[in-house]
């Protein structure tokens, strides 16, 4: 023991001090035993920190280091089909608090709320929301802001710190509200709309469509997010940037529409405040140029998540402005249904040209008497004066001979009574009755007067203004029924098309069908261009048109027969409607206008779809005109 | 008054003095890169030089003379320090909260650091002197309780509850080396446990508590108190076995660590030289400490053996504390790792302890005789 060896030394240390001595360097041999029960807990655990764990540590510190902020895309524009802009981005300006930069942030917000003009409770409401997120990510306090604000925010910034302004891009609507409902709008993506997603392309608080093409067409025009990645320090200050990847601009997509019809269209359904639909269809291709629903929707009202306010205005309104009448919304189609029983009498040989009824202004079936709109009565009919003069006694003889199942049949094939696949959400099939149908809905047998009633348009049946639209594209085109389409084409942001417009033939009448179809459109065009037309107010000066009225009953109620029709409460009067095409020698468009409780097809109605022929044919008119003045 | 003779190379602790130099050399290495880039004024590692300078001279002074004058002038000293510990309370500059610093001019000196190896001569001193053949009676441990309370309070007051337990640890280390009858064991630990916890419902602060709460709960926030032990524990890990390579760690360089080149400094040498890197370190400096208890056991007294006992539970129990914390087993206590972490009072105060350690070993064959025919 070459340790105790200098204790000889020490010649003058008593014996009992010297024992003592021993004992402690004993008990520091003893203390050495707690050092190393310590050292070895240090060094296992650095072994299972760095050798056991070391991996997954070693890709959290790369999580740790490394942040990634997602840049959003532009997102795409949406054109009418000559191009112009109908919906663009716009920067908006929106202010962020970065929570861990200030640290009195009630005092902020304090002041803060002056200068926003917004109540503290708001804002604390947003930082509340956002409370589950790290301190270094920015909160939104408000958005759009307006050039006053954000002036005076960006010269006194140094009074709120940690306030930041977010440049965002939003939409800005060059024609308002102008075809509002296939538009649609963006908010803010939702829970289970998070959850239904499986990509991992949308974070909380990104924007999606919430309807129409801004919905449908959410996956072209949205475009893919970019991203910046830097090197962050535990402060969250960025301090090297070391991947920028571009977003790529969502998809510009074009519509079929044509705006500057879609807007003649709209206001002239503003004048009287008419509710309704107005839908305008290329007869040839199916291309849909006008699209309207009235009242319109207020989209700078759904910005950034509308308010209960606004919301129960819009669910009380009882013009339902929420529902896009021209095809989520339907109506008993009234005399324009008269087409279908014609097309159905002709096509079963009940009927020809020639075929003439006697009306007395009423029929006799069974134990009721059928009444003609007009008491008068119209005296000997063939097909061609019976649709002009929309006798209803004509073709309640017809109804009747061919029955309710042949009328359904050629409803069917007329585009009635099933969904004509636009490309819109929520759009309704309407509804044709048959016998089987009946008696499964009913569970009662069908009454041969009802087909009396379904004959000129009444009873069960139901249909839709896109619909009414398309039976007239196929009375006018010759018998085939196009899917009525938006998508004129989609384009990426390199102007490659993606899609572009192609006809889509749904289905298409038999040959021997077809060939009645020019005597119904005689018929329709003397409708307007005829002496006793029930649509002489459609008429253009210059053009052909063929189309028909009709008034749709919205209750059968004898308290209100009596009244004139200014005097019936709004919601009991009948429906409005109008369907025509142009020019009738060589049909190019159809339009059908619906005013609800509008009471008459002709006066109401028809004014509308004057006004849209007007308009897509005036470029043709004009030049006619020029024509005119020019050749002597 | 210096003595200077062959013996005092002869004897010089040539071991501890290589160990200290490897533990300084790679602490400086390891604050070279956790302050760069330097921010301003003048950088930490220069800064680092002039203090292991400032330690050499003290060094020097301190084994230039026999430790048996500490016991001579251990009053005065103590006097001193709890002067200065009062005068921080009042003329002090204060960080984070707490009033720790007394502005010297040239240096921040923290009177806490000083005050630490002032209570070990104390302890050494008083057990020295009192030699209680079946250990110590209560009433014998008044004294040094009342010695180590006083600064302990005007430490907690500043408030630095993580330094002030450190006077705790270092009296219990040395009083129960000292041997204690049981009942002293059982009167000392009952109320210690009733200050424990009459400390915890009314002197303990709600952030200190929450720095015991966070510890069992690290994960769940880890933005907040959990954020730095989190951090650290990422840090360590991420060196695996051979680490991220010197300068490259990012959880140092990217401003993860708080803290990093001084409570947290050992995190970023794990982070860079990984668990082998880890392993010589702690090696180096364990094996210094060993060599420390080596040095008390060679003590030709008591009091150098108490003293020497004593510096090496004070570096000890700071290091085992600051790594347990590093390591995430113990709460953010705010305790260096000697010699390691950056602090000019703290490097300064376990230097002067590692030259009373070598003084210790250096005179452990010296007599009375010999003293006298060196003054010759």
């Amino acid at each position: 023991m070459i340790k105790w060896n200098f204790l000889k030394e020490l010649g003058d240390i008593s014996e009992h001090d010297q024992a003592a001595l021993d004992g402690l360097r004993k008990r520091v041999l003893g203390t050495g035993v707690v050092l190393v029960f310590f050292v070895t807990i240090i060094f296992l655990r650095l072994w299972f920190l760095q050798i056991h764990k070391g991996e997954e540590y070693k890709s959290r510190a790369e999580n740790n280091r490394v942040r990634i902020r997602e840049v959003a895309p532009p997102r795409g524009d949406i054109l009418d089909r000559n191009g112009k802009e109908l919906v663009t981005n716009q920067p908006s300006f929106n202010v962020v608090l970065v929570r861990e930069d200030s640290n009195d942030i009630d005092g902020l917000l304090k002041r803060l709320s002056v200068v926003l003009k917004e109540d503290v409770s708001v804002l604390w409401e947003r930082i509340r929301e956002a409370e589950s997120k790290q301190r270094h990510i920015p909160v939104r306090l408000k958005e759009n802001l307006s050039w006053d604000t954000l002036a005076y925010l960006e010269t006194h910034n140094k009074a709120f710190p940690g306030i930041r302004i977010e440049v965002f891009p939003s939409r800005f609507y060059h024609y308002g509200d102008m075809a509002a409902h296939l538009i649609g709008y963006l908010g803010e993506i939702s829970k289970s709309e998070l959850e239904e997603t499986n990509t991992d392309f949308y974070r909380g608080g990104d924007l999606v469509g919430k309807m129409g093409l801004e919905k449908l067409r959410e996956k072209e025009l949205r475009g893919e997010k970019g991203n910046n990645s830097s090197e962050v320090n535990a402060l969250g200050f960025e301090q090297q940037l070391l991947t920028h990847v571009e977003p790529v601009p969502g998809n510009e997509v074009r519509l079929t529409l044509d705006i500057d019809l879609q807007q003649v269209a709209e206001e002239s359904m503003d004048v009287d405040e008419k509710s309704g639909a107005v839908v305008a269809m290329e007869v040839k291709t199916g291309r849909l140029l006008v699209l309207a629903s009235t009242p319109r929707l207020h989209l700078a009202d759904f910005e950034g998540g509308i308010s209960s306010k606004n919301w129960s205005a819009l669910l009380d309104n009882p013009k339902h402005p929420l529902i896009n009448k021209a095809l989520q919304a339907m109506y008993p189609p009234g005399s324009t249904y008269k087409m279908v029983t014609a097309l159905a009498g002709l096509a079963k040989g009940v009927i020809t040209k020639d075929t003439t009824f006697f009306c007395p202004g009423h029929i006799d079936f069974g134990n009721r008497q059928y009444n003609c709109w007009k008491h008068g009565g119209h005296g000997t009919v063939n097909l061609k004066r019976a649709i002009s003069e929309s006798c209803d006694v004509y073709f309640y003889q017809v109804g009747m001979r061919v029955g309710v199942d042949a009328l359904a049949e050629y409803a069917n094939k007329l585009g009635l009574g099933r969904k004509t696949q636009v490309e819109l959400e929520n759009e309704k099939s309407g509804l044709i009755p048959t016998k089987e149908w009946k008696k499964k809905k009913y569970g009662v047998k069908w009454q041969d007067g009802e087909t009396l009633s379904l004959a000129i348009g009444q009873g069960f049946n139901l249909v839709t203004p896109l619909q009414l639209c398309q039976m007239t594209a196929i009375l006018a085109n010759g018998g085939k029924r196009y899917v009525p389409q938006l998508i004129e084409s989609v384009t990426d942001a390199d102007g490659n098309v993606l899609e572009s417009f192609t006809p889509k033939l749904a289905g298409e009448l038999q040959e021997n069908e077809k060939k009645y179809l020019a005597l119904i459109r005689e018929g329709m065009v003397e409708v307007i261009q005829g002496a006793r037309g029930t649509a002489r107010a459609a008429r253009v000066e210059g053009i052909n048109m063929g189309g028909k009225t009709g008034s749709a009953q919205v209750v059968r109620l004898e308290q209100y027969k009596h009244l004139k029709e200014e005097d019936i409460p709004y919601k009991y009067r009948d429906h409005a409607l109008f369907t025509c095409f142009a020019p009738a020698e060589d049909p190019e468009i159809a339009v059908t206008v619906v005013v609800e409780h509008g009471l008459h097809g002709g006066s109401s109605a028809a004014p509308v779809a004057k006004a849209v022929m007007q308009k897509y044919f005036a470029n043709r008119l004009a030049v006619d005109q020029i024509r005119k003045a020019v050749t002597p | 008054m210096f003595c200077v003779d062959r013996r005092f190379f002869m004897n010089f602790d040539w071991v501890l003095l290589s160990l200290l130099l490897m533990v300084c050399g790679m602490a400086f290495l390891n604050l070279y890169s956790a302050t760069y880039p330097p921010l301003g004024g003048m950088p930490p590692y220069l800064k680092q030089c002039y203090l292991l300078l400032m330690g050499a001279a003290g060094i020097i002074f301190v084994i230039s003379f026999d430790y048996k004058e500490l016991q001579l002038w251990n009053y005065p000293i103590y006097i001193v320090v709890i002067v200065l510990l009062a005068l921080v309370i009042f003329v002090g500059n204060s960080a984070g909260g707490a009033q720790r610093w007394i502005n010297l001019g040239f240096f921040q000196l923290q009177p806490s650091e000083p005050a630490k190896l002032m209570m070990v001569i104390t302890l050494a001193s008083y057990y020295s002197r009192k030699d209680v053949a079946n250990g110590y009676p209560i009433q014998d441990l008044i004294t040094p309780i009342i010695l180590m309370a006083v600064p302990f309070i005007l430490i907690l007051i500043q408030p630095d509850l993580g330094t002030a337990l450190m006077f705790v640890v270092i009296f219990v280390s040395m009083t129960v080396f000292a041997k204690l009858r049981w009942s002293s064991y059982i009167i000392l630990g009952l109320s210690g446990i009733a200050l424990a916890v009459v400390g915890w419902f009314f002197v303990l602060k709600p952030y200190q508590k929450q720095r015991v709460e966070t510890l069992l709960h690290p994960v769940k926030d880890s933005m907040g108190e959990g954020y730095q032990i989190l951090q650290s524990k990422i840090a360590v890990g991420s060196g695996g076995l051979f680490g991220r390579g010197y300068m490259e760690g990012t959880q140092g360089h990217l401003h993860f660590l708080p803290e990093r080149h001084t409570d947290f400094a050992f995190s970023v040498w794990s982070e860079e030289w990984g668990f082998t890197g880890s392993f010589f370190f702690l090696a180096v400096y364990f094996f210094m400490l060993f060599w420390g208890l080596h040095v008390a056991m060679s003590a030709r007294d008591r009091f150098g053996l108490f003293l020497a006992f004593g510096v090496v539970a004070l570096i000890f129990w700071q290091a085992v504390i600051n790594l347990l914390m590093i390591l995430g087993f113990l709460p953010v206590v705010g305790i260096p790792l000697p010699l390691f972490s950056y602090g000019g009072s703290s490097l300064l105060t376990t230097l002067l302890g590692m030259g009373i350690l070598m003084n210790v070993r250096m005179r452990r064959f010296q007599t009375e005789s010999t003293l006298k025919s060196c003054d010759l």
